[in-house]
């Protein structure tokens, strides 16, 4: 048996995901709940004040911010979204690709979609996205 | 009866050994990484006192104070992690007014816990056979199986998935905790984690198309027929080395917790456990990231390039084997790690808009190009490694051919520093002393003034 065909289709293979979730949660919460717990607790008038590098604090943190940020998630978004198509391509591709006649045709469609990629890299770029000043 | 057969068809019959060696394996792994990372940090200030030309941490021994624990004094500062959990797990854990309690507390669970889950499926013990047996009657199914915490067909896509995950955590934390450092550290982080994970979700595309699986034992399985992808694919691996710094926070990409600008950045407003569990989770994340990068370009256990020597070879399936094929893998972790550091205590911080710029204008197009040329070489067959060493080589030197031709923003250019050695002052014009005499005595002087001339 080749170590490649090891790993399981079947739904008996993620068991061991539940032990590993339970495991990090636990960790986790038991950590917290034990300084909780045994650490002290002492209130001060000017203690629940956020840092501000010893200045009083002005206005509230919950403030409007930056479009720019919005405008890196979309474009997150729409390039995430493209890698995410390309990993089933990139498992199937090098199994069929030399010596096969569909070859050709899976290269020059995923170069098409790559095409795509690029042609919204760029109307970003012309538009200013990736400009940071 | 009905509902007993309905009960026998939801309980299988017997169980693979993967399961049980897969549980096994994470609850050995996951202790091994808590105290690796907690001597990480150990390790992080030793280097950076070496590098910096002093000594460290060297004081606090495995005596406890206790009088007839003397003899384990000193002990080069090794009792300093123990020292230091046991601290913050005794400090206050206070959260400030007018945070936002839920998710304050949420946000270090949140952070920790996919980093912990993280490297499951990273195969440290290569495969191992298991013979059938049974646990009180109950079958076991025996055969090859892998030595990870998680033995799925998904493969490293699950890695990525988690990887994606420990986002939350920095933006959680950055909005609850009401502070403008915290809110600033927790953007900044989010955009800059956001931005990195394209450029690795890239590069990891060259390698699987070179290896054609998803999983992790075939893509070492690959590079025990066809040499080291870091040979291979030398392009792809610097991406993936930028983008996994950028994603651990690492320097030079450390901007969410740039203590001159944004004093802690999102674990400003954290104290005691809740900060150290967002401190253990960028070590973990270290770890991860480092064991992906062995997996992937190092190799994973192979001890030699090029050399299939038996005992870490994936035939070799005996518990010897698994023990040494751990150790290679670990040591690579750790070689990598120790580069990490290296990086930090050596090079200076991006400024954030470099940050950004570096990650959307260079490194995506590179990335990029090297799948167009990857998908080029796999549909003309040419997988091997001088081909595509050749390949890496040809594509370098046409962008450095192309790039004075691109558009290049004006901004950012390097301003030579008025009086420094790249734009020297003109000695003509350096005045050392005022040219009226009297200009000095204006001045409240204490003592006598230096005479100047």
């Amino acid at each position: 048996m080749t170590p490649t065909t090891l790993a399981n289709v079947d739904l008996v293979s993620y068991l061991p995901l539940g032990l590993i979730i339970t495991m990090a949660v636990g960790f986790a919460v038991a950590n917290v709940v034990l300084t909780l717990i045994i650490g002290p607790k002492r209130e001060g008038k000017t203690k629940g004040i956020a840092y501000e590098s010893g200045m009083n604090p002005v206005g509230t943190a919950r403030k409007r911010f930056n479009v720019r940020f919005y405008l890196i998630a979309m474009v997150f978004l729409v390039f995430d979204v493209e890698v995410v198509f390309l990993y089933p391509w990139a498992a199937t591709f090098p199994n069929i690709a030399p010596g096969s006649p569909d070859g050709l045709m899976w290269l020059i469609r995923i170069l098409f979609f790559l095409f795509t990629t690029v042609i919204a890299y760029i109307y970003g770029y012309r538009k200013g996205v990736f400009k940071f000043d | 009866m009905p509902e007993d057969s309905f009960l026998s068809t939801l309980l299988p019959e017997s169980l693979p050994a993967q399961v049980l060696v897969s549980a096994a394996t994470f609850v050995l792994i996951v202790h091994v990484v808590l105290l690796t990372v907690a001597y990480l940090i150990y390790l992080e200030r030793k280097i950076s006192a070496y590098i910096q030309d002093r000594i460290g941490p060297n004081r606090v021994g495995f005596d406890f104070g206790l009088p007839w624990l003397a003899f384990l004094k000193g002990f080069w500062g090794l009792g300093q992690p123990l020292a230091d959990g046991l601290k913050f797990l005794l400090k206050e854990d206070y959260a400030p007014s007018g945070v936002d309690k839920a998710l304050f507390t949420l946000a270090p669970l949140v952070a920790i816990v996919p980093a912990l889950i993280g490297f499951a499926i990273i195969p440290w013990g290569g495969v191992v056979s298991v013979p059938d047996f049974d646990i009180l009657g109950f079958p076991i199914v025996g055969g090859d199986v892998t030595v990870a915490g998680l033995a799925v067909n998904v493969g490293v896509v699950y890695l990525l998935a988690v990887a994606g995950l420990g986002v939350y955590g920095v933006t959680l934390g950055g909005w609850a905790s009401n502070s403008k450092f915290s809110f600033l550290g927790g953007l900044r982080c989010t955009a800059q984690m956001i931005s990195y994970e394209l450029p690795l979700g890239m590069s990891l595309l060259a390698v699987l198309l070179l290896t054609g699986t998803l999983i992790p034992m075939g893509i070492i399985q690959h590079q025990f027929e066809h040499g080291w992808l870091i040979f291979a694919q030398p392009i792809a691996a610097v991406v993936f080395f930028i983008a996994i710094l950028a994603e651990a926070n690492r320097a030079p990409f450390d901007n969410a917790e740039a203590e001159q600008e944004l004093v802690g950045g999102y674990h400003t407003e954290y104290s005691s456990m809740r900060f150290a569990l967002f401190f253990l989770a960028e070590y973990a994340h270290m770890v991860t990231s480092c064991a992906f990068f062995a997996l992937l370009f190092l190799g994973g256990f192979q001890a030699i390039p090029f050399v299939n020597d038996p005992l870490t070879s994936p035939e070799a399936t005996g518990i010897l084997a698994m023990l040494a094929k751990f150790a290679v893998f670990f040591g690579k972790v750790v070689f990598l790690i120790c580069f990490m550091m290296v990086i930090r205590w050596s090079l200076p911080r991006l400024r954030y808009d470099q940050v950004m710029m570096l990650g959307w204008q260079n490194v995506i197009p590179l990335s990029l190009a090297v799948i167009v040329m990857t998908s080029v070489m796999v549909y003309l067959g040419q997988i091997g490694l001088v081909p595509m060493l050749l390949a890496n080589i040809g594509l370098f030197l046409l962008l450095m051919l192309i790039q004075p031709l691109l558009p290049s923003t004006t901004e950012n250019k390097r301003i030579p520093l008025y009086g420094s050695r790249f734009n020297p002052i003109d000695p003509a014009s350096v005045q050392t002393a005022p040219s009226d005499p009297t200009a000095r005595e204006d001045r409240p002087v204490q003592g006598t003034a230096p005479s100047i001339g």
